[in-house]
């Protein structure tokens, strides 16, 4: 542990900078919405509020060509080449519920039997600083899903900001050697328990649906596990649903993805690999026309339960849900998992 | 730092988003969470428009079919040759409605200035100007007489046979939000869509009847005297209303008179309420939209926040199509080629007489055998023209000008590439004539030139330079020329997320909704033609258009997630298909998928059944994108086809 003064939260972003490419949050300058996206270090603000996009797109990018090939009609050849992108990455600033997000994201790609190399490239050289929130923004329910609003585990290093100084932890051997190197001053226990005050504090500052009782989400994942909800209440879920697929795409959880061939001008063919949602109707179609789901109330309850049931935990050894509230923001229906929540909920207690 | 803001150019709604641009290509894209309309959401379309962006299905070098690839001189050189071999009367043009403002500005004057001629029209363009005859004739106003910002404002919201969730899904989304806070939706329908679910109140009406239903609730406004009586031509209009069919009203149109009761009393009450339809690549006739237009002057719903008379675009820059004057009888900003004023303006800041001669519409002289067409050049064509490929082929000259590959192009014999949008500055309108500015946001790799440059270049080859140094320039020009857009400039557009027209020297920040100085009501044209099932012919089969404009779209074929999404329908009925209700299904003795006849009186053609809860029993619906199955049948019926949305076929079911 150890105590920085705020400008040295520059020299740690410039140093990494160095070695990494940084990615970290800032707001445009055209109309203030805040992104996690490449940034210089000069630009990283780490007073941004949450970035609207999670980080989820460096590791696992919107539209990303993994594999090219090229056939070679005379010599009757195929040239195969796999595309990796593994430099260096700094993610500079996450917030908990985004490094939570990427730690399912893992679990998905690196933690089951297969292991997805295009996404192991992607993490293998990353380096991680965490950023504790300690003022909770409006949409944020993470104290409901274990993932805030502070980070436990899988950063390298983690920032507090106490006010008039950051508290720094660090969260790995890689993240020990490069803090020590600028030789700050150690932290004592009494800022230790400053950081645990201040999270303490952020906590009552979320919003009551978030308060009130931090069963909130659990009680509805309950339900959902056992399957005891009502076909009336998916179909008032599923006709909100306008079948955009906004919820996948911001949600930093979810790792479901289409892949595609396409020629490119150069005469090679490009598979690549796009985001794709449950939501859609081509999700889940078979080959021979089947669809399994295919009303809309049983595609878009597919999302919950992936969110919300035990099942779907077991594989990410926590809920699904990174209680970042982004879904809420992007969504043409009122059907944003808060809102789900409540609708279950209403249910519950009707 | 990647994340450019911009204006999504699929369709009307002109949600704001930001691309995230990488060098030279485009490789996501986010919502823009204080774009005024959009809030933060897109659409499947929207969330996807870096696949069609970043795809190399791209028109890299100019093309002469006679002799291969080529460069621009020549090419152009070709093109300048051949136009300048006809006459004005011979050549048409055939703008395109995703076209940017400057980009149909700099077409519509190359081909008054420099080729002379009158014949320029845009595809899918029949539907809104139905709609902006009406409202201008009523208001002297050519566009969304409300806004799209201010839906949420509405106490009662009305959308008349529209499937705006599938069409416009932001605009549904905002219908939605508004009415979950507190506003009364009510959806009036011949099918029950996502947002016919989604409101306090559906109405299904018999198909075609839309037009007697509006007028019967203005009858029974007028009846109780709750109306406004003061408009222009009152007495006319009460005249006209004097012949719906009100006693007889739920056989025609199967709606009850304590329905029609319900939605006017609620109208007239309401502070403030809007109604939405299609308008655009198959609208509302004339004379519907004037019944709709009409009974809101009646409600006194004109001219007051949260009112408004709303047409909905399907394609991104229909209105400002329609504003840069790319059609026969218009110049910009609607102004009419005979308004001597404009027409002098013009001539005078382009130092040229304006052709005199009356145009004709791209379709009219294709679909005439006898027009004088010769020559014609397309833009970035969509879907509309494929019904004239034999007409099309045997004309002398072709030239086609697109950013994507193209079938169209194939029978083209000079070949034209140009930027797509982000490689270029341009600016929008959006359905509720909100101008927003879409900057550059990389470079093309394969060095075309953008579409308002290439115009400049080829009036340069014919000896008639614009001299235009960049599309900002093309604007102002636009401003000096056109009222509703006299302020509007780069300048005035940046970092911000547009202007609503009229947008003039005295009122820089644009105008929410429109507040006419004079209101007529508007008469319809003709009498009613609705249309009964007989014995013979028991089911009433209605066309679906609009609302599958995107499934056989030429750019959707470049992207992934949402060609799948599109063509999911397909896959499942490869020849088309024809909804209707389990009960009617179960009548005929067919299920799910199998085929039948559809016979009506001039023509029959077989379909695949598909069973739906959302069409009403004694009717049938078949989506009109299912060119192979469908289309000799439409051409028998190519007069009730060109009804719109409102075409309604009277035919038998036979089980094959």
């Amino acid at each position: 542990m150890y105590l920085i003064k705020k400008n040295d939260v520059k020299k740690i972003a410039k140093a990494l900078e160095e070695k990494y490419t940084l990615y970290g949050p800032y707001v445009d300058e055209a109309f203030g919405q805040c992104f996690f996206d490449k940034v210089s270090a000069d630009n990283v603000d780490l007073n941004a509020p949450i970035p609207t996009n999670p980080p989820k797109h460096v590791v696992f990018p919107h539209l990303e060509t993994i594999m090219q090939y090229k056939y070679d009609k005379n010599a009757k050849k195929v040239d195969i080449a796999m595309v990796f992108d593994d430099t260096p990455k700094v993610l500079f600033g996450l917030r908990s519920c985004d490094l939570t997000g990427l730690q399912c994201i893992d679990r998905f790609f690196l933690g089951q039997e297969f292991v997805d190399e295009v996404y192991r490239h992607h993490r293998s050289r990353m380096f991680i600083v965490a950023n504790t929130c300690v003022v909770p923004f409006k949409q944020c329910f993470c104290v409901c899903t274990d993932s805030g609003p502070a980070a436990q585990e899988g950063y390298d290093v983690n920032l507090t900001n106490l006010g008039d100084s950051y508290l720094i932890e660090v969260g790995s051997e890689k993240g020990k050697a490069f803090i020590e190197s600028f030789g700050f001053a150690k932290a004592t226990e009494e800022q230790l328990k400053q950081k645990q005050k201040l999270i303490e504090k952020s906590i009552t500052m979320f919003e009551d649906i978030a308060t009130e009782s931090k069963a909130w989400a659990s009680r509805v994942m309950n339900r959902v596990t056992t399957g005891f909800i009502k076909e009336e209440v998916w179909e008032y879920i599923g006709n909100q649903c306008i079948e955009c697929g906004a919820c996948s795409y911001v949600c930093p959880s979810c790792t479901c993805f289409n892949i595609n061939d396409a020629n490119t001008i150069a005469g090679n063919t490009e598979r690549v690999r796009t985001w794709d949602s449950c939501s859609y109707e081509g999700y889940s179609r078979m080959a021979g026309g089947h669809n399994p789901r295919k009303p809309i109330e049983d595609r878009r309850n597919k999302r919950f339960l992936c969110k919300l049931s035990y099942s779907q935990s077991k594989k990410y050894l926590r809920p699904g849900c990174v209680g970042c509230g982004r879904c809420a923001w992007v969504c043409p229906g009122e059907i944003g998992l808060p809102n789900v929540v409540t609708y279950i909920r209403r249910e519950i207690h009707e | 730092m990647s994340y450019r803001p911009g204006v999504c150019t699929f369709c009307g709604t002109g949600c704001g988003h930001y691309l995230k641009v990488d060098g030279t290509s485009v490789q996501g894209v986010f919502p823009s969470r204080v774009h005024p309309v959009s809030k933060g959401r897109l659409c499947v379309r929207g969330w996807n428009i870096h696949e069609l962006l970043g795809t190399q299905e791209r028109i890299i070098k100019p093309y002469i079919k006679d002799s291969g690839q080529a460069n621009y001189q020549d090419a152009i050189a070709k093109l300048v040759s051949a136009l300048s071999s006809y006459k004005p009367e011979e050549i048409a043009f055939y703008a395109s409605p995703r076209s940017s403002n400057e980009d149909n500005f700099a077409l519509m004057k190359l081909a008054r200035l420099v080729f002379k001629t009158n014949n320029i029209s845009l595809q899918a363009e029949s539907g809104h100007r139905n709609s902006l005859d009406v409202l201008y004739n009523g208001t002297g106003f050519a566009g969304m007489l409300g806004s799209l910002e201010d839906i949420r404002k509405a106490e009662v919201l009305i959308v008349a046979g529209m499937d705006i969730t599938t069409q416009n899904p932001i605009i549904g989304s905002e219908l939605h939000y508004a009415s979950r806070s507190g506003s009364l939706l009510i959806t009036i329908d011949s099918r029950m869509t996502k947002i016919a679910k989604l409101s306090k109140k559906f109405i299904n009406i018999k198909p075609g009847t839309m037009r007697i239903v509006f007028d019967a609730i203005g009858h029974y406004i007028d009846k109780q005297q709750w109306g406004d009586t003061k408009s222009a031509h009152y007495e006319e209009y009460k005249k006209y209303l004097a012949t719906v069919p009100f006693d007889s009203i739920e056989k025609e149109t199967g709606v009850l008179p304590a329905e029609i009761a319900f939605v006017a009393e609620r109208l007239v009450k309401a502070k403030s309420a809007a109604v939405f339809f299609t308008s655009g690549i198959s609208g509302l006739s004339y004379d519907t939209v004037a019944s709709i237009y009409n009974l809101f002057v009646l409600a006194g719903k004109i001219g007051k926040e949260g009112c408004g008379v709303n047409p909905i675009v399907g394609i991104n820059n229909l209105q400002g199509s329609f504003d840069m004057g790319c059609a026969p009888d218009l110049l910009t900003g609607f102004q009419s080629i005979d308004d001597a004023t404009a027409k002098k303006n013009f001539e005078k800041k382009w130092g040229h007489e304006l052709p005199q001669f009356k145009g004709k519409t791209v379709e009219q002289l294709l679909a005439d055998s006898s027009s004088p067409l010769k020559a014609l050049v397309i833009v970035d064509h969509d879907d509309g023209i494929v019904k004239y490929a034999d007409r099309l082929q045997s004309l002398p000259f072709v030239a086609y000008i697109g950013a994507f590959t193209n079938k169209v192009a194939d029978v083209a014999h000079v070949v034209l590439p140009i930027t797509t949008y982000i490689e270029t500055d341009g600016t929008f309108t959006n359905a509720e004539r909100r101008v927003q500015l879409s900057l550059k946001k990389c470079d093309n790799t394969f060095d075309v030139l953008p579409m308002w440059k290439l115009c400049d270049t080829i009036a340069q080859a014919a000896g008639k330079a614009f001299n235009y140094q960049g599309a900002s320039e093309v604007m102002d020009e636009i401003a000096s020329l056109t009222p509703s857009y006299e302020s509007i400039s780069y300048k005035l557009l940046s970092k911000k997320h547009g202007v609503q027209w009229p947008c003039t020297k005295k009122n820089h920040d644009g105008t929410k909704y429109c507040v006419p100085e004079k209101v007529s009501f508007v008469l319809p044209q003709k009498p009613y033609a609705a249309v009964q099932a007989t014995q013979e012919y028991p089911y009433l089969l209605m066309l679906g258009k609009s609302q599958h404009y995107w499934h056989q779209n030429n750019i959707m074929h470049k992207t992934f997630i949402p060609l799948r999404e599109y063509n999911a329908t397909l896959l499942l009925y490869p020849d088309g298909y024809m909804a209707i209700a389990p009960e009617d299904a179960k009548k005929i003795g067919v299920r799910d998928r199998w085929p039948v006849k559809v016979v009506a009186e001039k023509a029959s053609m077989k379909a695949m059944v598909m069973i739906s809860d959302d069409v009403a029993p004694g009717t049938a619906y078949v989506p009109y994108f299912i060119r192979e199955g469908i289309a000799s049948f439409l051409l028998a019926y190519s007069d009730i086809v060109s009804q719109g949305e409102e075409a309604t076929i009277p035919v038998r079911i036979e089980k094959v």
